[in-house]
């Protein structure tokens, strides 16, 4: 059961938001990051991800969403995170990483918020 | 823990008073039917009236001190759950061999002995759970619900008394069944949450009608009678039997799984997503019963357990509080202050009893069959659930042939409860050889290593029928630990075993050890350290499995992933 990552852009208003699905380590983090370095380049206002089809993230994503979070604050880029649950809720606990990130329950709550 | 849809008052909130009060009393109304256990032990012990009303008082205490030990929610006793304490027919056979053999003073050295091993046994659960499996915890809970209905029925018609079937009684008892059963199906609020309460009054009505209510046969010929008394303890003495070890270690063990059962079925009835008991409330509830169990060997009572009926009760009115256990447990030790309290007691007609334990154990019966399904049936299981539960009906069944079998074996083979345990947990036991399952992975140098992992173990817990969760668990610490690896000289081999308790995960490799840090790392030193993200690693490792070690032999080094299943 393969599980390569993908990421999915929408845009919901001035909010960028990226669905991201499968499993992210090091071989694809990446990938991660260039996508989100892109976003928070092109000035996006907001920035959401969408954690709802992850199965899991090793520490090399861990560092990267940090990276990626210290430079959207460097650019006044709005970045949240949302749908984090279940196991991958429990790695973000695990690793002390929930108090880390603005985590919204929703895809609709973190639009309405970042919006 | 996802809250099932019909539940009213869940485990930890506080229904209000008013219904807390009718709730705790519906529950002491049908425990009470559990004292005729103590009631018919002591009237084969030989006691009279006031004896009796006394033993009765006693019983009553126990039951209220056990109730609070076995709902409490501390460190070290209580389960957590609504899971008040009852007198049971797991006791009730070889209690009263022991009267027969010495009298009270045996039946209470072997109740506190009994008590004391499933005190020492609590600690241990977890490392038991290999022998006592949740379907043979269901099981036995079957067994009781049978054995409860068995019970139901003798007492509705009549047959207790004069192995016949007497029209009045059943009459009595099929008013009360009607009543339970028709308010608890067509109506809600009040009418469903007291339908065995308002089942019963009205059964103890129609029967009073009909003269089957008689007072004076509880009341003592002589002496005063008086509204408040202190129960008299420590009156009956103690002493022991080496003979009567060992069906009382068996009836320990029996108490044991239906604890067990019971506080499942409790945990299961609060969560929609139950999948597996929680080990520390079964370990602290059977504490918290040995206790109770030793508490009234202490003061002169028999040996009590977990009561079925109540959880089918808590589960027939979706009112499942914990609090509504502490209001039973005070309830039953002011009673015990009440000499008419036993006296109500002893009075309470055996129809309407009857109607109460059968309309019980119906839910009883199918709280058993829902444990035992709830895993994957494998042919294994079917055995030794399948012959069990037949050598449990059979000691019914049969119970006049097994009665002419050596004296040793009587304890095990005339009790269906006790017969249907220990053919489960030595089926389980023989069936278990051969059970561990293997399978290897090798990981040459420069392979995609996440891809190969995922679908290896994916395919290797379906092939084991292992639970997705923890196949998932697995799965992130394989790509976890071979990601902080790297590529090692000589690649990584991944050895996957299994059974239906553990899953393992064994990774070699030659390189450097690792570090699985107790202490996560900060998240500057996530971001700044050189070390840092291969720290993070480490502190997820060690905090998603259930056990984790590292150990060097010869050039290689062997991680072993360890997770509950």
């Amino acid at each position: 059961m393969s599980s390569a990552l993908q990421i999915a852009e929408f845009r919901e208003g001035q909010v960028c938001v990226l669905c991201l699905s499968g499993s992210i380590d090091s071989t694809n983090a990446d990938d991660m990051m260039a996508r989100l370095q892109q976003a928070i380049g092109a000035k996006e206002k907001a920035i959401v991800l969408d954690f709802a089809a992850v199965r899991y993230l090793t520490s090399a994503a861990f560092r990267v969403l940090l990276v990626a979070t210290d430079e959207a604050e460097n650019e006044s880029v709005a970045f949240a995170l949302c749908n984090v649950t279940g196991q991958v809720r429990d790695l973000f606990e695990m690793g002390g990483l929930l108090d880390a990130f603005v985590i919204h329950g929703s895809r609709e709550e973190a639009v309405s918020r970042l919006g | 823990m996802k809250r099932p849809p019909g539940l009213l008052y869940a485990v930890d909130e506080t229904p209000p008073l008013a219904t807390l009060i009718l709730a705790a009393l519906q529950h002491v109304a049908v425990m009470s039917n559990s004292l005729v256990y103590p009631v018919i032990l002591a009237r084969e012990a030989g006691l009279s009236a006031w004896p009796l009303i006394e033993f009765g008082s006693r019983s009553m205490l126990a039951l209220g001190i056990g109730t609070i030990l076995l709902c409490a929610r501390n460190r070290f006793v209580g389960s957590g759950y609504l899971c008040p304490a009852g007198y049971s027919q797991i006791y009730l056979g070889t209690s009263v061999a022991a009267a027969h053999r010495g009298g009270l003073a045996l039946v209470c050295g072997m109740t506190l002995f009994s008590g004391a091993i499933q005190c020492a046994m609590a600690p241990l659960l977890r490392r038991l759970r290999i022998i006592l499996p949740s379907e043979i915890a269901g099981l036995v809970i079957a067994v009781v619900g049978l054995s409860l209905a068995v019970i139901g029925v003798r007492y509705s018609l009549g047959i207790a008394r004069t192995r016949e079937i007497q029209p009045i009684d059943l009459a009595v008892a099929g008013l009360s069944l009607l009543i339970m059963c028709a308010l608890n199906i067509w109506t809600r609020g009040y009418a469903k949450m007291f339908c065995i309460l308002i089942g019963m009054i009205a059964g103890y009505g129609f029967a009073a009608v009909l003269g089957l209510v008689d007072l004076s046969s509880a009341l003592p010929e002589t002496g005063t009678f008086a509204v408040l008394r202190l129960p008299n303890l420590w009156v009956t003495g103690m002493s022991f039997d080496l003979e009567l070890l060992a069906p009382f270690v068996i009836v320990a063990l029996a108490g044991t799984l239906n604890i067990m059962g019971n506080i499942s079925t409790a945990q299961r009835i609060n969560d929609d997503d139950w999948v597996r008991p929680e080990f520390r409330s079964l370990s602290r509830g059977l504490a918290g019963n040995g206790i109770a169990s030793m508490l009234c060997g202490g003061i002169g009572s028999m040996g009590l357990n977990s009561y079925s009926t109540s959880i089918g009760v808590a589960s027939a009115t979706g009112i499942t509080s914990r609090r509504v256990g502490y209001a039973i447990g005070a309830i039953f030790i002011l009673m015990a202050f009440v000499p008419a309290a036993a006296v109500a007691v002893a009075t309470v007609p055996t129809p309407v009893v009857g109607a109460a334990l059968f309309f019980s154990a119906a839910f009883v019966f199918a709280s058993g069959l829902q444990m035992i399904t709830a895993r994957l049936i494998d042919s294994r299981k079917i055995i030794v659930i399948g012959f069990s539960f037949a050598m449990a009906v059979m000691a019914d069944v049969y119970h006049d042939v097994f009665a002419t079998v050596p004296p040793i074996l009587q304890p095990l083979m005339g009790n269906a409860l006790v017969l249907g345990t220990t053919c489960a947990v030595l089926l389980n036991l023989i069936t278990r050889i051969g059970v561990r399952k293997k399978a290897i992975l090798r990981l040459e140098p420069g392979q995609p290593h996440r891809v190969a992992v995922e679908q290896f173990l994916a395919e290797q817990g379906g092939h084991w029928a292992a639970r997705r969760d923890v196949v998932n668990r697995a799965i992130f610490g394989a790509v976890q630990l071979i990601e902080i690896l790297g590529d090692p000289p000589g690649g990584v081999t991944l050895e996957a075993s299994f059974d239906e308790f553990n899953l393992d995960l064994r990774v070699r490799y030659r390189g450097a050890e690792l570090v699985f840090p107790e202490q996560r790392p900060t998240r500057r030193e996530i971001l700044d350290h050189p070390e840092g993200e291969r720290l993070l690693a480490g502190h997820l490792l060690r905090r998603s499995a259930d056990r984790i070690t590292s150990r060097t032999s010869a050039d290689q080094i062997e991680v072993h992933l360890h997770y509950d299943h």
